[in-house]
Protein backbone atom coordinates (compact mmCIF):
# COMPACT_ATOMS: atom_id res chain seq x y z
CA UNK A 1 0.00 0.00 0.00
CA UNK A 2 1.16 3.22 -0.82
CA UNK A 3 1.77 4.90 2.58
CA UNK A 4 3.44 8.46 1.20
CA UNK A 5 1.07 11.32 1.12
CA UNK A 6 1.97 14.98 -0.26
CA UNK A 7 -1.23 17.02 -0.86
CA UNK A 8 0.77 20.12 -0.07
CA UNK A 9 -1.09 22.86 -2.21
CA UNK A 10 0.13 26.38 -4.05
CA UNK A 11 0.25 27.63 -0.72
CA UNK A 12 -2.42 30.34 -2.15
CA UNK A 13 -4.03 30.04 1.18
CA UNK A 14 -1.32 30.81 3.42
CA UNK A 15 -2.10 33.57 5.88
CA UNK A 16 -5.28 34.47 3.60
CA UNK A 17 -7.38 33.11 6.55
CA UNK A 18 -8.14 34.08 10.32
CA UNK A 19 -9.57 33.05 13.36
CA UNK A 20 -11.00 36.74 14.49
CA UNK A 21 -13.26 35.02 17.53
CA UNK A 22 -13.14 32.71 20.29
CA UNK A 23 -15.64 32.09 23.44
CA UNK A 24 -16.57 29.67 25.38
CA UNK A 25 -19.01 28.16 28.59
CA UNK A 26 -17.61 27.88 31.51
CA UNK A 27 -16.18 24.04 32.02
CA UNK A 28 -18.74 22.09 35.05
CA UNK A 29 -19.47 19.47 35.84
CA UNK A 30 -23.50 19.23 35.99
CA UNK A 31 -24.11 22.44 33.76
CA UNK A 32 -27.59 21.63 34.40
CA UNK A 33 -28.62 23.39 30.82
CA UNK A 34 -29.00 22.10 27.62
CA UNK A 35 -26.44 21.45 25.01
CA UNK A 36 -28.58 23.62 23.02
CA UNK A 37 -28.23 26.42 25.43
CA UNK A 38 -24.93 25.94 25.93
CA UNK A 39 -23.74 26.26 22.37
CA UNK A 40 -25.91 29.17 21.85
CA UNK A 41 -23.58 30.75 24.34
CA UNK A 42 -20.56 29.70 23.00
CA UNK A 43 -21.57 31.05 19.82
CA UNK A 44 -22.62 34.59 20.89
CA UNK A 45 -19.63 34.88 22.90
CA UNK A 46 -17.02 34.22 20.15
CA UNK A 47 -18.93 36.54 17.41
CA UNK A 48 -19.65 39.25 19.83
CA UNK A 49 -15.45 38.50 20.56
CA UNK A 50 -14.98 38.89 17.03
CA UNK A 51 -16.20 42.29 17.11
CA UNK A 52 -18.98 40.93 15.27
CA UNK A 53 -22.55 41.22 14.63
CA UNK A 54 -25.43 38.10 14.30
CA UNK A 55 -25.58 38.89 10.98
CA UNK A 56 -22.09 39.10 9.81
CA UNK A 57 -22.20 35.03 10.10
CA UNK A 58 -23.82 33.31 7.55
CA UNK A 59 -21.82 29.80 7.95
CA UNK A 60 -22.20 27.18 10.88
CA UNK A 61 -19.97 23.98 11.45
CA UNK A 62 -19.90 21.54 14.07
CA UNK A 63 -19.00 18.49 15.07
CA UNK A 64 -20.32 15.62 17.85
CA UNK A 65 -21.10 12.13 18.58
CA UNK A 66 -24.86 12.10 18.92
CA UNK A 67 -24.50 14.17 22.16
CA UNK A 68 -24.80 17.64 20.57
CA UNK A 69 -27.38 19.80 19.49
CA UNK A 70 -27.21 20.68 15.27
CA UNK A 71 -26.06 23.90 13.85
CA UNK A 72 -29.70 24.77 13.06
CA UNK A 73 -30.98 25.08 16.50
CA UNK A 74 -28.12 27.42 17.46
CA UNK A 75 -28.70 29.67 14.41
CA UNK A 76 -32.32 29.71 15.27
CA UNK A 77 -32.04 30.86 18.37
CA UNK A 78 -29.20 33.67 17.55
CA UNK A 79 -31.20 34.87 14.63
CA UNK A 80 -29.16 34.03 12.03
CA UNK A 81 -29.98 33.03 8.65
CA UNK A 82 -26.99 30.45 6.96
CA UNK A 83 -26.12 30.74 3.76
CA UNK A 84 -23.99 27.42 4.73
CA UNK A 85 -24.13 24.58 7.91
CA UNK A 86 -23.01 21.60 8.23
CA UNK A 87 -23.02 19.00 11.55
CA UNK A 88 -20.52 16.07 11.61
CA UNK A 89 -19.71 13.42 13.23
CA UNK A 90 -16.21 13.32 15.15
CA UNK A 91 -14.58 13.97 18.17
CA UNK A 92 -10.91 14.80 18.87
CA UNK A 93 -9.95 15.28 15.26
CA UNK A 94 -12.59 18.04 14.36
CA UNK A 95 -11.69 21.47 15.71
CA UNK A 96 -8.93 21.99 13.17
CA UNK A 97 -10.25 19.92 10.18
CA UNK A 98 -13.61 21.93 10.10
CA UNK A 99 -11.53 24.82 10.43
CA UNK A 100 -10.00 23.90 6.98
CA UNK A 101 -13.69 23.31 5.66
CA UNK A 102 -14.93 26.56 7.08
CA UNK A 103 -11.57 27.77 4.87
CA UNK A 104 -13.07 25.68 1.72
CA UNK A 105 -16.59 26.69 1.82
CA UNK A 106 -15.52 30.83 2.24
CA UNK A 107 -13.07 29.80 -0.90
CA UNK A 108 -15.75 28.39 -2.82
CA UNK A 109 -17.52 31.55 -2.35
CA UNK A 110 -20.87 29.24 -0.26
CA UNK A 111 -20.50 31.86 2.70
CA UNK A 112 -18.24 34.57 4.47
CA UNK A 113 -17.58 33.96 7.73
CA UNK A 114 -18.30 30.65 9.49
CA UNK A 115 -18.74 29.69 13.14
CA UNK A 116 -17.43 27.04 14.46
CA UNK A 117 -19.05 25.17 17.56
CA UNK A 118 -18.77 21.91 20.01
CA UNK A 119 -21.43 21.60 22.65
CA UNK A 120 -21.50 18.93 25.20
CA UNK A 121 -22.52 17.52 28.19
CA UNK A 122 -19.53 15.52 28.38
CA UNK A 123 -20.00 14.19 32.18
CA UNK A 124 -23.90 14.79 33.01
CA UNK A 125 -24.97 13.47 30.12
CA UNK A 126 -23.00 11.02 27.23
CA UNK A 127 -19.46 10.41 29.05
CA UNK A 128 -17.05 9.39 26.21
CA UNK A 129 -15.81 5.83 26.09
CA UNK A 130 -19.54 4.46 27.29
CA UNK A 131 -19.18 3.32 30.78
CA UNK A 132 -22.07 1.98 31.86
CA UNK A 133 -23.83 1.79 28.85
CA UNK A 134 -23.57 -1.00 26.01
CA UNK A 135 -26.12 -3.06 24.23
CA UNK A 136 -24.95 -6.52 24.90
CA UNK A 137 -25.16 -8.87 21.97
CA UNK A 138 -24.62 -7.26 18.79
CA UNK A 139 -23.82 -7.76 15.30
CA UNK A 140 -20.53 -7.36 15.75
CA UNK A 141 -18.41 -6.33 12.32
CA UNK A 142 -15.41 -5.32 10.77
CA UNK A 143 -12.81 -4.25 13.52
CA UNK A 144 -15.35 -4.24 16.55
CA UNK A 145 -15.39 -7.90 15.80
CA UNK A 146 -12.46 -8.59 17.45
CA UNK A 147 -12.17 -5.87 19.66
CA UNK A 148 -15.86 -5.69 21.30
CA UNK A 149 -15.86 -9.10 21.59
CA UNK A 150 -13.05 -9.28 23.86
CA UNK A 151 -13.49 -6.40 25.94
CA UNK A 152 -12.02 -3.80 23.95
CA UNK A 153 -14.33 -0.54 23.38
CA UNK A 154 -12.84 2.41 25.21
CA UNK A 155 -10.22 4.78 23.71
CA UNK A 156 -8.30 4.13 27.38
CA UNK A 157 -7.87 0.43 26.47
CA UNK A 158 -7.04 0.87 22.48
CA UNK A 159 -5.00 4.16 23.05
CA UNK A 160 -2.85 2.10 26.18
CA UNK A 161 -1.80 -0.81 23.19
CA UNK A 162 -0.06 2.18 22.04
CA UNK A 163 1.58 3.35 24.83
CA UNK A 164 2.96 -0.05 26.21
CA UNK A 165 4.53 -1.00 22.94
CA UNK A 166 5.97 2.75 22.93
CA UNK A 167 7.47 2.06 26.07
CA UNK A 168 8.80 -1.17 24.92
CA UNK A 169 10.17 -0.16 21.60
CA UNK A 170 11.89 2.94 22.88
CA UNK A 171 12.41 2.43 26.82
CA UNK A 172 9.52 5.31 27.80
CA UNK A 173 8.82 5.49 31.33
CA UNK A 174 5.42 6.38 33.02
CA UNK A 175 7.39 8.57 35.41
CA UNK A 176 8.35 10.84 32.38
CA UNK A 177 5.19 11.24 30.90
CA UNK A 178 3.34 12.12 34.53
CA UNK A 179 5.47 15.31 33.95
CA UNK A 180 3.01 16.15 31.05
CA UNK A 181 -0.01 15.96 34.17
CA UNK A 182 2.37 18.31 36.03
CA UNK A 183 3.06 20.59 33.63
CA UNK A 184 -0.65 20.98 32.70
CA UNK A 185 -1.39 21.64 36.35
CA UNK A 186 1.23 24.30 36.94
CA UNK A 187 -0.71 25.47 33.78
CA UNK A 188 -4.48 25.26 35.32
CA UNK A 189 -3.62 26.84 38.39
CA UNK A 190 -3.04 30.27 36.89
CA UNK A 191 -6.24 29.88 34.65
CA UNK A 192 -9.46 30.94 36.26
CA UNK A 193 -11.58 28.86 34.07
CA UNK A 194 -9.66 25.32 34.78
CA UNK A 195 -12.04 22.76 36.05
CA UNK A 196 -8.79 21.56 37.99
CA UNK A 197 -7.07 24.24 39.46
CA UNK A 198 -4.52 22.31 41.70
CA UNK A 199 -1.18 21.55 40.86
CA UNK A 200 0.09 18.15 41.07
CA UNK A 201 3.49 16.19 40.87
CA UNK A 202 4.87 13.63 39.47
CA UNK A 203 4.47 11.01 42.73
CA UNK A 204 0.82 12.31 42.75
CA UNK A 205 0.29 10.89 38.89
CA UNK A 206 2.24 7.60 39.80
CA UNK A 207 0.57 7.37 42.85
CA UNK A 208 -3.02 7.33 41.85
CA UNK A 209 -4.72 4.70 40.99
CA UNK A 210 -4.14 2.41 38.01
CA UNK A 211 -6.83 2.40 35.57
CA UNK A 212 -5.59 0.78 32.35
CA UNK A 213 -1.61 -0.12 32.02
CA UNK A 214 0.22 1.78 31.97
CA UNK A 215 -2.59 4.72 32.79
CA UNK A 216 -3.07 5.67 36.18
CA UNK A 217 -5.85 8.20 36.99
CA UNK A 218 -4.25 11.41 36.59
CA UNK A 219 -3.10 10.38 33.60
CA UNK A 220 -6.93 10.78 31.93
CA UNK A 221 -8.12 13.90 30.98
CA UNK A 222 -11.18 15.46 32.91
CA UNK A 223 -14.77 14.93 31.81
CA UNK A 224 -16.14 18.48 31.77
CA UNK A 225 -19.79 20.05 30.07
CA UNK A 226 -19.16 22.62 28.37
CA UNK A 227 -19.40 24.66 24.81
CA UNK A 228 -16.99 25.95 23.01
CA UNK A 229 -16.92 28.27 19.62
CA UNK A 230 -14.62 29.85 17.29
CA UNK A 231 -14.90 32.30 14.37
CA UNK A 232 -13.08 31.91 11.15
CA UNK A 233 -13.31 34.25 8.33
CA UNK A 234 -10.91 35.57 5.27
CA UNK A 235 -8.30 37.93 6.12
CA UNK A 236 -10.12 41.24 4.13
CA UNK A 237 -12.50 40.62 6.81
CA UNK A 238 -10.72 40.04 9.65
CA UNK A 239 -8.67 43.36 9.17
CA UNK A 240 -11.46 44.58 10.43
CA UNK A 241 -12.67 43.06 13.28
CA UNK A 242 -11.93 43.66 17.05
CA UNK A 243 -8.62 41.51 18.14
CA UNK A 244 -5.28 40.85 16.11
CA UNK A 245 -6.10 37.74 13.77
CA UNK A 246 -4.47 34.93 14.50
CA UNK A 247 -3.68 33.86 11.12
CA UNK A 248 -4.21 30.73 9.75
CA UNK A 249 -0.65 28.94 8.10
CA UNK A 250 -1.79 25.65 7.77
CA UNK A 251 -4.58 22.87 8.39
CA UNK A 252 -4.15 19.33 8.64
CA UNK A 253 -7.54 17.75 8.78
CA UNK A 254 -7.97 13.92 10.05
CA UNK A 255 -4.70 12.77 8.77
CA UNK A 256 -4.71 9.09 9.17
CA UNK A 257 -2.27 6.23 9.03
CA UNK A 258 -2.50 2.89 6.53
CA UNK A 259 -5.13 0.54 7.16
CA UNK A 260 -7.24 2.90 9.36
CA UNK A 261 -9.86 0.94 10.38
CA UNK A 262 -7.38 -1.04 12.05
CA UNK A 263 -4.21 1.00 12.36
CA UNK A 264 -1.83 -1.28 14.07
CA UNK A 265 -2.35 -3.76 11.32
CA UNK A 266 -0.14 -1.78 9.14
CA UNK A 267 3.75 -0.26 10.22
CA UNK A 268 4.32 -0.10 14.30
CA UNK A 269 1.78 0.67 16.75
CA UNK A 270 4.16 3.05 18.59
CA UNK A 271 3.91 5.31 15.45
CA UNK A 272 0.68 7.90 15.21
CA UNK A 273 -1.04 10.21 12.74
CA UNK A 274 1.03 12.86 13.12
CA UNK A 275 4.30 10.73 11.26
CA UNK A 276 1.83 11.75 7.53
CA UNK A 277 0.67 14.72 8.84
CA UNK A 278 3.33 16.77 9.35
CA UNK A 279 4.00 16.29 5.63
CA UNK A 280 1.25 18.41 5.08
CA UNK A 281 1.52 20.89 7.93
CA UNK A 282 4.65 22.16 7.59
CA UNK A 283 5.30 22.39 4.08
CA UNK A 284 2.15 24.31 3.91
CA UNK A 285 2.77 26.69 7.10
CA UNK A 286 6.07 27.38 5.41
CA UNK A 287 7.28 27.07 8.86
CA UNK A 288 8.79 23.65 11.09
CA UNK A 289 8.89 22.72 14.58
CA UNK A 290 11.93 25.03 15.82
CA UNK A 291 9.95 27.79 14.37
CA UNK A 292 6.92 27.32 17.19
CA UNK A 293 6.96 29.12 20.24
CA UNK A 294 3.99 27.23 21.82
CA UNK A 295 2.31 23.92 21.27
CA UNK A 296 -1.58 22.66 21.62
CA UNK A 297 -1.52 18.99 22.00
CA UNK A 298 -4.33 17.18 22.54
CA UNK A 299 -4.08 15.52 26.11
CA UNK A 300 -6.64 12.99 26.10
CA UNK A 301 -3.88 11.32 28.21
CA UNK A 302 -0.47 12.16 29.08
CA UNK A 303 1.15 10.05 26.37
CA UNK A 304 -0.81 11.14 23.47
CA UNK A 305 0.75 14.35 24.35
CA UNK A 306 4.44 12.98 24.18
CA UNK A 307 3.05 10.79 20.45
CA UNK A 308 1.94 13.96 18.70
CA UNK A 309 5.11 15.98 19.86
CA UNK A 310 7.53 13.39 18.69
CA UNK A 311 5.44 12.35 15.49
CA UNK A 312 5.13 15.84 14.68
CA UNK A 313 8.69 16.31 15.01
CA UNK A 314 9.21 18.35 17.95
CA UNK A 315 12.01 15.72 18.30
CA UNK A 316 13.34 12.49 17.38
CA UNK A 317 10.88 9.24 17.43
CA UNK A 318 11.37 7.79 20.25
CA UNK A 319 12.83 10.94 22.37
CA UNK A 320 9.14 11.41 23.18
CA UNK A 321 9.66 10.82 26.79
CA UNK A 322 12.54 12.82 27.22
CA UNK A 323 11.19 15.63 25.87
CA UNK A 324 8.02 16.12 27.98
CA UNK A 325 9.79 15.31 31.08
CA UNK A 326 12.55 18.24 29.81
CA UNK A 327 10.90 21.01 31.34
CA UNK A 328 10.66 22.51 27.86
CA UNK A 329 6.84 22.34 27.75
CA UNK A 330 6.56 24.33 31.05
CA UNK A 331 5.45 28.16 30.75
CA UNK A 332 8.86 29.81 30.89
CA UNK A 333 10.36 26.66 29.35
CA UNK A 334 11.14 27.30 25.05
CA UNK A 335 8.82 25.77 23.88
CA UNK A 336 4.92 25.78 26.46
CA UNK A 337 2.42 23.34 25.66
CA UNK A 338 -1.23 23.41 26.90
CA UNK A 339 -1.04 26.75 28.40
CA UNK A 340 -4.76 26.67 29.77
CA UNK A 341 -3.89 23.20 31.51
CA UNK A 342 -5.82 21.34 28.00
CA UNK A 343 -7.70 18.44 28.45
CA UNK A 344 -5.91 16.97 31.42
CA UNK A 345 -7.04 20.04 33.64
CA UNK A 346 -9.09 22.74 32.14
CA UNK A 347 -11.69 20.76 30.81
CA UNK A 348 -13.13 18.30 27.82
CA UNK A 349 -14.40 19.69 24.57
CA UNK A 350 -12.92 17.60 21.90
CA UNK A 351 -10.05 19.76 20.88
CA UNK A 352 -11.16 23.16 20.73
CA UNK A 353 -10.42 24.77 24.08
CA UNK A 354 -6.32 24.23 22.89
CA UNK A 355 -7.07 26.33 20.08
CA UNK A 356 -8.84 28.75 21.77
CA UNK A 357 -5.90 28.94 24.23
CA UNK A 358 -3.42 29.87 21.25
CA UNK A 359 -5.40 32.37 20.01
CA UNK A 360 -5.38 34.45 22.93
CA UNK A 361 -1.67 33.81 23.24
CA UNK A 362 -1.06 35.22 19.88
CA UNK A 363 -3.37 38.27 20.85
CA UNK A 364 -1.06 38.63 23.62
CA UNK A 365 -4.13 38.83 25.92
CA UNK A 366 -4.72 35.46 28.21
CA UNK A 367 -7.32 35.50 30.41
CA UNK A 368 -5.19 34.82 33.71
CA UNK A 369 -5.41 36.72 36.77
CA UNK A 370 -2.82 39.65 36.22
CA UNK A 371 -3.70 43.02 36.81
CA UNK A 372 -5.65 45.00 33.86
CA UNK A 373 -4.99 48.99 33.07
CA UNK A 374 -7.83 51.83 32.94
CA UNK A 375 -8.65 50.40 29.57
CA UNK A 376 -9.24 46.96 30.90
CA UNK A 377 -6.27 45.48 29.51
CA UNK A 378 -4.18 42.79 30.92
CA UNK A 379 -0.89 43.77 32.27
CA UNK A 380 1.12 40.73 31.87
CA UNK A 381 3.67 40.14 34.80
CA UNK A 382 5.32 36.76 33.59
CA UNK A 383 5.07 35.60 36.62
CA UNK A 384 4.33 32.01 36.33
CA UNK A 385 3.89 31.21 40.15
CA UNK A 386 0.32 29.26 41.39
CA UNK A 387 -2.68 32.02 40.75
CA UNK A 388 -0.59 34.43 38.53
CA UNK A 389 0.36 35.12 34.78
CA UNK A 390 0.37 32.34 31.68
CA UNK A 391 0.62 34.65 28.79
CA UNK A 392 3.97 33.19 26.98
CA UNK A 393 6.06 36.32 26.09
CA UNK A 394 5.33 37.50 22.29
CA UNK A 395 4.53 34.72 21.01
CA UNK A 396 4.81 34.39 17.03
CA UNK A 397 3.92 30.96 15.95
CA UNK A 398 1.61 28.43 17.63
CA UNK A 399 0.79 25.00 16.41
CA UNK A 400 -2.20 22.41 17.26
CA UNK A 401 -1.92 18.84 17.00
CA UNK A 402 -5.72 17.31 16.89
CA UNK A 403 -6.21 13.15 17.79
CA UNK A 404 -9.06 11.01 17.38
CA UNK A 405 -6.57 8.01 17.97
CA UNK A 406 -3.54 6.84 16.89
CA UNK A 407 -4.32 6.26 13.55
CA UNK A 408 -6.34 9.65 12.98
CA UNK A 409 -4.78 13.29 13.48
CA UNK A 410 -5.61 17.15 12.41
CA UNK A 411 -3.30 20.09 13.22
CA UNK A 412 -3.16 23.82 12.46
CA UNK A 413 -0.41 26.30 12.56
CA UNK A 414 -1.72 29.87 13.67
CA UNK A 415 0.72 33.32 13.47
CA UNK A 416 0.64 36.40 14.90
CA UNK A 417 -1.20 38.94 13.15
CA UNK A 418 -1.21 39.43 9.11
CA UNK A 419 1.79 37.86 7.31
CA UNK B 1 -29.66 -5.00 33.64
CA UNK B 2 -29.14 -7.93 31.86
CA UNK B 3 -25.14 -7.97 31.16
CA UNK B 4 -25.00 -10.45 27.93
CA UNK B 5 -21.38 -9.78 26.70
CA UNK B 6 -21.02 -8.43 23.47
CA UNK B 7 -20.84 -11.68 20.70
CA UNK B 8 -20.21 -12.04 17.39
CA UNK B 9 -22.95 -12.97 15.13
CA UNK B 10 -20.94 -14.06 11.83
CA UNK B 11 -21.50 -12.64 8.41
CA UNK B 12 -21.09 -14.00 4.81
CA UNK B 13 -17.53 -12.54 5.08
CA UNK B 14 -16.61 -13.76 8.87
CA UNK B 15 -18.22 -16.99 9.08
CA UNK B 16 -15.23 -19.39 7.99
CA UNK B 17 -13.48 -17.96 10.86
CA UNK B 18 -15.73 -18.67 13.26
CA UNK B 19 -16.76 -21.92 11.76
CA UNK B 20 -13.25 -22.61 11.80
CA UNK B 21 -12.71 -21.96 15.72
CA UNK B 22 -15.54 -24.23 16.17
CA UNK B 23 -13.87 -26.88 14.90
CA UNK B 24 -10.19 -25.46 16.86
CA UNK B 25 -9.01 -24.68 13.75
CA UNK B 26 -7.40 -20.81 13.36
CA UNK B 27 -8.25 -20.16 9.67
CA UNK B 28 -7.46 -16.76 8.01
CA UNK B 29 -7.53 -15.48 4.50
CA UNK B 30 -4.62 -15.46 1.81
CA UNK B 31 -4.63 -13.57 -1.10
CA UNK B 32 -3.72 -16.13 -3.59
CA UNK B 33 -2.91 -12.86 -6.68
CA UNK B 34 -0.30 -11.25 -4.26
CA UNK B 35 0.61 -13.94 -1.91
CA UNK B 36 -0.26 -11.88 1.44
CA UNK B 37 -2.20 -12.94 4.70
CA UNK B 38 -5.33 -11.12 5.31
CA UNK B 39 -6.69 -9.92 8.56
CA UNK B 40 -9.39 -9.42 9.76
CA UNK B 41 -11.81 -11.17 7.00
CA UNK B 42 -12.69 -8.97 3.60
CA UNK B 43 -14.13 -9.32 0.47
CA UNK B 44 -10.94 -7.92 -0.91
CA UNK B 45 -7.48 -8.35 -0.64
CA UNK B 46 -6.19 -4.39 0.34
CA UNK B 47 -2.88 -4.94 -0.99
CA UNK B 48 -4.24 -5.54 -4.52
CA UNK B 49 -8.00 -5.33 -4.83
CA UNK B 50 -8.24 -9.23 -5.72
CA UNK B 51 -10.82 -11.20 -4.74
CA UNK B 52 -8.89 -14.52 -4.48
CA UNK B 53 -9.15 -14.27 -0.64
CA UNK B 54 -8.65 -18.23 -0.09
CA UNK B 55 -9.32 -19.16 3.83
CA UNK B 56 -6.07 -21.21 5.23
CA UNK B 57 -5.52 -23.22 8.22
CA UNK B 58 -2.36 -21.84 10.03
CA UNK B 59 -1.54 -23.01 13.91
CA UNK B 60 -2.34 -19.64 14.89
CA UNK B 61 0.84 -19.38 16.72
CA UNK B 62 2.44 -16.24 17.32
CA UNK B 63 3.58 -13.55 19.73
CA UNK B 64 2.43 -10.88 22.05
CA UNK B 65 2.59 -7.72 20.22
CA UNK B 66 1.61 -5.36 23.02
CA UNK B 67 -0.98 -5.71 25.62
CA UNK B 68 -3.12 -3.59 28.71
CA UNK B 69 -4.55 -4.57 31.62
CA UNK B 70 -7.64 -2.79 32.03
CA UNK B 71 -8.53 -2.84 36.38
CA UNK B 72 -11.63 -0.33 35.37
CA UNK B 73 -14.18 -2.17 32.71
CA UNK B 74 -15.67 -0.30 30.06
CA UNK B 75 -19.09 -1.73 30.54
CA UNK B 76 -20.09 -3.81 33.75
CA UNK B 77 -20.82 -6.95 31.30
CA UNK B 78 -16.52 -7.27 31.53
CA UNK B 79 -16.38 -6.45 35.39
CA UNK B 80 -15.93 -10.06 35.91
CA UNK B 81 -12.51 -10.50 33.91
CA UNK B 82 -11.04 -7.35 35.72
CA UNK B 83 -8.37 -6.79 35.44
CA UNK B 84 -8.84 -7.69 31.71
CA UNK B 85 -5.97 -9.06 29.88
CA UNK B 86 -5.87 -7.05 26.50
CA UNK B 87 -3.82 -8.11 24.11
CA UNK B 88 -2.52 -7.68 20.06
CA UNK B 89 -1.38 -11.13 19.16
CA UNK B 90 1.28 -11.33 16.11
CA UNK B 91 0.74 -14.22 14.32
CA UNK B 92 3.58 -16.31 13.06
CA UNK B 93 2.07 -15.14 9.39
CA UNK B 94 2.57 -11.18 10.49
CA UNK B 95 -1.22 -10.28 11.01
CA UNK B 96 -2.29 -8.82 14.05
CA UNK B 97 -5.56 -9.41 15.58
CA UNK B 98 -6.94 -8.60 19.28
CA UNK B 99 -7.59 -11.18 21.57
CA UNK B 100 -7.52 -11.23 25.62
CA UNK B 101 -4.55 -13.66 27.48
CA UNK B 102 -5.49 -16.76 29.71
CA UNK B 103 -3.61 -19.07 31.81
CA UNK B 104 -0.86 -16.39 32.72
CA UNK B 105 -0.34 -14.33 35.73
CA UNK B 106 -0.27 -10.27 35.04
CA UNK B 107 3.50 -10.05 36.16
CA UNK B 108 4.51 -12.94 33.91
CA UNK B 109 2.84 -10.92 30.32
CA UNK B 110 5.99 -9.74 28.69
CA UNK B 111 5.76 -8.07 24.96
CA UNK B 112 7.41 -10.91 22.64
CA UNK B 113 6.68 -13.81 24.43
CA UNK B 114 5.73 -16.91 22.22
CA UNK B 115 1.72 -17.76 22.63
CA UNK B 116 -0.38 -20.26 21.55
CA UNK B 117 -4.77 -19.88 21.19
CA UNK B 118 -7.22 -20.98 23.55
CA UNK B 119 -10.40 -21.70 22.24
CA UNK B 120 -12.99 -21.05 24.61
CA UNK B 121 -16.56 -21.53 23.44
CA UNK B 122 -18.68 -19.14 24.98
CA UNK B 123 -22.06 -20.14 23.18
CA UNK B 124 -23.24 -22.96 21.26
CA UNK B 125 -22.55 -21.03 17.88
CA UNK B 126 -19.41 -19.23 19.04
CA UNK B 127 -15.78 -20.01 20.16
CA UNK B 128 -13.44 -17.02 20.92
CA UNK B 129 -10.07 -17.13 20.37
CA UNK B 130 -7.93 -16.35 23.10
CA UNK B 131 -4.89 -16.53 24.01
CA UNK B 132 -1.75 -18.27 26.50
CA UNK B 133 1.79 -18.71 26.61
CA UNK B 134 3.07 -21.56 24.85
Amino acid sequence: MNAEIDATSEKFLRGKYAIVGVGETPYTRGSGTTTRALGTYAVRRAIEDAGLRMDDIDGMLSYSGNDSIPSTAVAGDLGIRLNFYMDVMGGGSSTEALIGIAMGVIEAGMCKTVVIFRSMNGYSQIRIGGTGRGSGASNLSGDGLFGRAYGQSSAAQAFAQTFMRHMYDYGTTPEQIAHVKAIHSEHASNNPKAYYKHRVTVDDVLSSRMIVKPLHLLDCCVETDNATAIVVTRMDRARDCKHMPATILSVVGRCCKPRIDNHYQAGPISTVAGHYAKEILWPNAGVGPDDVDLTGSYDAFTFTTMLQLEDYGFCEKGDGGEYVSSGIMRLGGARPNNTSGGHLCEGYTHGMNMVIENVRQLRGEIDDSCPTDTNGKRQHTYDYSTGGCRQVRDPEITANLGWAMPGTGSALVMAKGER
Amino acid sequence: MDLVKPIPRPSTTTRPFWDGLNERKVQIQRCDACDSWVFYPRTRCPSCLSDLLIWREVSGQGVLYTYTLARQPTAPHFADETPQQLAVVELDEGVRMTSTLVNVEPSDIVIGMRLQPYFDQVTDDVTLLRYQPG
